[in-house]
């Protein structure tokens, strides 16, 4: 509908790169086809509708992987709204590893419960479509439409158990935070688009370099940013994360706080990188009281979590905050004249999604199965689980583990790539910036080891047998162990792709 | 986005055309006047003999009940469908305006087609559903 | 007609909307105030792309339109759930809302 509507306004012989366009096409195909599948199936047998998508999620990706080795240039499409490079390219094939992930996450969940079953895939390929648009979308029109193509299908996902009054609450809370902060981006990039006249990125980023208008773009700057702060559920805009993550089912709990965060912090690289570069003196602030507050407001309250969704719904508010490290650097570099750390800022936060990305999802299949056994989501509960199922005990010490940083696991590359761009950024803001990471990484031990020592030393609470792990849920775990040590052991694995985008980038910055 | 031709705003042509808007102030001040006049020698003339049946809402004679504003929720699917189908033509609108003589032509057709079909879609989704019988 | 006028209406409609969103209570109020800061944002966009004589406002506008649509469907959808789960669990509640 999106590509559609603007080819249409776009001149009169429309170059569009059909390949560049595959992988969504194929998302969007998949989609309605789950939607119609679904239709003809009988109500037992639509469980089917989990492998098409999958399969559809698959193609989708062999399609991100063929243009991967066809180019390494640029391809604008659309005067330049829509770039396939290999920042974009990167980051569909984590989008789509995700959404694979998911559907792999939520089969059994959704098929052992009494859930609409098409129409949960078809939510979900909808909302992985638009990150997938938003990865190449290098114009506001595409950003805002992307956003809300993320947005609108995980409203409700997040109220999917009809009857629980904890999921509604969810799917409100989440639905009136995304719907209000839309409307506050929407208003400071209407400004933006007053002042530069265009909607292009790169138009706005040559005009935005220019004097005048400053404080009308101040303000623009500053709403828009407010807006996707909400997006990325940045302290002081996340109070609505918690509540959303415990309510929501915990596989939609699991895409929530990776791919929809993962599509917030696309949008804030796009806009940011792409757009408000030459204008650092304006954002760098936020950026920087956003990280320090996200980091050390995520963890402090992580600390007193007794439930482990709302521990983990803390704990990726604070990555978030980690995340938003590199952004503060890179404003504080540009502010200071120093181009260079352009490059190590936007790999920084690239590397830290991925990584970020295949941790999280690891962490939360491991807390689906275990709620398998025990139905609820207390930390007290997951006492003495090495003793009952060792392997998967193993596994999320590891993600865990993983998520505090420590070396043989990946989450300590996402560290120093984050700490390398605060400390090359200099000054007393940069030096802030990597003492308060340092400290928070130390508080963060605390609570993420202290349900790794519940699960090997307390005795168990219950008389429970083993968990059941269903195989899809198995191998989705299995899968993300391997990336977790694999990264961690090998980082040149995600280096790479993180040099890659980087490079992309700073072609389109000029930088 | 160069061929989308929107008119010209030079200062002059605002003013001409905020001018043509001065007809529709006339016809304002009449209507306010008529009116007015009507009601006022109405008020005068008329006699005054205040009782509280007159006061509650007519209803085509029928008792009135209940409060204004708890519809049945049945019309939430009906409204939901024509907003969605109204906005269709928000897009489809400048696409057929431009159909004929912008060079879309086939490419143009298939892009609006694709755009159609999945909404179609999701009538059909509805259909099977049973969304659209009154049950 | 100065582009300042359209901008302050839409500045003013925005606070408008702003103020509602914070201070009503009532869901449906507050989705009919982020509609109001939409609104807003619609006004900006035309004014600017007018005064600018460019028609990407306008087309943006559309699409600013269309999706919050979309949004407001969404919304109501889940208000209606809640209004129903909470109703269910009450029964001495008269059921008004049957269907």
């Amino acid at each position: 509908m999106i590509l559609g509507v603007a080819a249409s306004l776009v001149a009169h012989n429309p170059r569009i790169d059909w390949f560049g366009i595959a992988p969504e096409g194929t998302l969007v195909a998949t989609a309605v086809a789950v939607l119609l599948l679904d239709l003809v199936m009988p109500r037992r047998d639509s469980w089917q509708t989990s492998r098409l998508a999958s399969v559809g999620v698959l193609v989708s990706l062999g399609f991100v992987v063929a243009l991967y080795e066809r180019h390494g240039g640029t391809t604008p499409m659309f005067g330049g709204a829509y770039v396939v490079d290999n920042y974009a390219i990167a980051l569909k094939g984590f989008f789509l590893v995700v959404a694979y992930v998911t559907i792999l996450l939520a089969v059994d969940y959704i098929g052992e419960g009494d859930y609409y079953q098409g129409e949960f895939y078809f939510l979900l390929l909808t909302s992985v479509l638009g990150m997938t648009v938003m990865t190449s979308a290098r114009d506001l029109i595409t950003i805002f439409v992307a956003l809300e193509t993320i947005s609108i299908p995980t409203y409700v996902l997040a109220g999917y158990r009809k009857h629980d009054r904890r999921s509604n609450e969810a799917a409100l809370k989440y639905y009136l935070i995304g719907a209000i902060s839309s409307a506050f981006m929407l208003y400071g990039m209407s400004l933006i688009y007053g002042v530069t006249n265009s909607t292009l990125l790169s138009d706005i980023s040559d005009k935005v370099g220019q004097t005048g208008h400053g404080k009308v773009l101040a303000v623009a700057i500053f709403l828009s940013l407010i807006g996707f702060a909400f997006k990325v559920s940045a302290v002081p805009f996340h109070w609505w994360a918690p509540d959303t993550y415990e309510g929501a089912p915990t596989p939609v709990t699991a895409f929530l706080s990776v791919a929809s965060k993962a599509g917030g912090f696309v949008a804030m690289l796009n806009i940011i990188f792409f757009g408000f570069s030459n204008r650092s003196n304006v954002w760098w602030v936020v950026a920087w009281l956003l990280a320090i507050l996200s980091m050390t407001l995520g963890n402090l309250t992580a600390l007193r979590q007794t439930n482990i969704v709302r521990m983990l719904a803390y704990s990726s508010i604070a990555q978030g905050g980690f995340m938003l490290v590199p952004f503060a650097a890179y404003g504080i570099a540009r502010d200071h004249g120093h181009l260079s750390v352009a490059q190590t800022s936007f790999q920084a936060v690239v590397i830290y999604l991925l990584i970020y990305g295949a941790m999280n999802l690891g962490a939360f299949g491991c807390v689906i199965a275990v709620a398998r056994r025990t139905r609820s989501a207390d930390i007290e509960g997951y006492g003495g689980l090495f003793t009952t199922s060792p392997a998967l005990t193993v596994c999320l010490s590891m993600f865990l583990a993983s998520l505090t940083g420590i070396p043989p696991l990946a989450g300590w590359f996402a560290k120093f790539v984050m700490f390398r761009s605060a400390i090359d950024a200099g000054g007393w803001a940069g030096t802030s910036l990597a003492i308060v990471a340092g400290v928070n990484s130390v508080i963060a031990a605390y609570y993420y080891l202290n349900v790794v020592r519940t699960m090997w030393f307390k005795a168990p609470a219950t008389e429970a047998g083993p968990v059941q792990v269903p195989s899809a849920l198995g191998f989705s775990i299995a899968l993300c162990t391997v990336l977790v040590l694999a990264i961690g052991v090998y980082p040149q694995l995600v280096g790479h792709i993180g040099d890659l985008a980087a490079k992309a980038a700073s072609v389109a910055t000029g930088s | 986005m160069t061929t989308f031709h929107a008119p010209p705003l030079a200062a002059s042509v605002m003013t001409e055309y905020y001018r043509q808007y001065l007809a529709v102030a006339v016809f304002v001040g009449a209507a306010l006047v008529m009116v007015g006049a009507m009601l006022g020698v109405g008020a005068l003339l008329r006699p005054k003999r205040p009782q509280p049946e007159k006061y509650i809402t007519y209803e085509s004679g029928s008792d009135p009940f209940g409060t204004f504003g708890q519809q049945n929720v049945r019309y939430y699917v009906y409204a939901l469908l024509f907003v969605i189908f109204d906005v269709e033509t928000v897009f489809v609108f400048p696409w057929a305006v431009n159909a004929d003589h912008s060079g879309l032509g086939w490419f143009g057709f298939g892009e609006i087609a694709v755009f159609v079909l999945i909404l179609v879609a999701g009538l059909g989704y509805l259909w099977r559903k049973g969304l659209l019988s009154w049950a | 007609m100065a582009l300042n006028q359209f901008l302050l209406l839409a500045a003013f409609l925005f606070a408008v909307g702003a103020y509602g969103v914070i201070t009503r209570r009532h869901t449906v109020l507050v989705l009919a105030s982020v509609e109001l800061m939409l609104t807003a944002v619609n006004l900006n966009l035309v004014a600017f792309g007018a005064f600018n004589n460019d028609p990407v406002g306008q087309v943006f506008a559309l699409f600013v339109l269309t999706i919050a649509a979309a949004e407001v469907g969404v919304g109501l959808a889940i208000v209606l759930l809640i209004y129903r789960n909470l109703r269910s669990s009450d029964p001495d509640d008269v059921d008004v809302l049957k269907g």
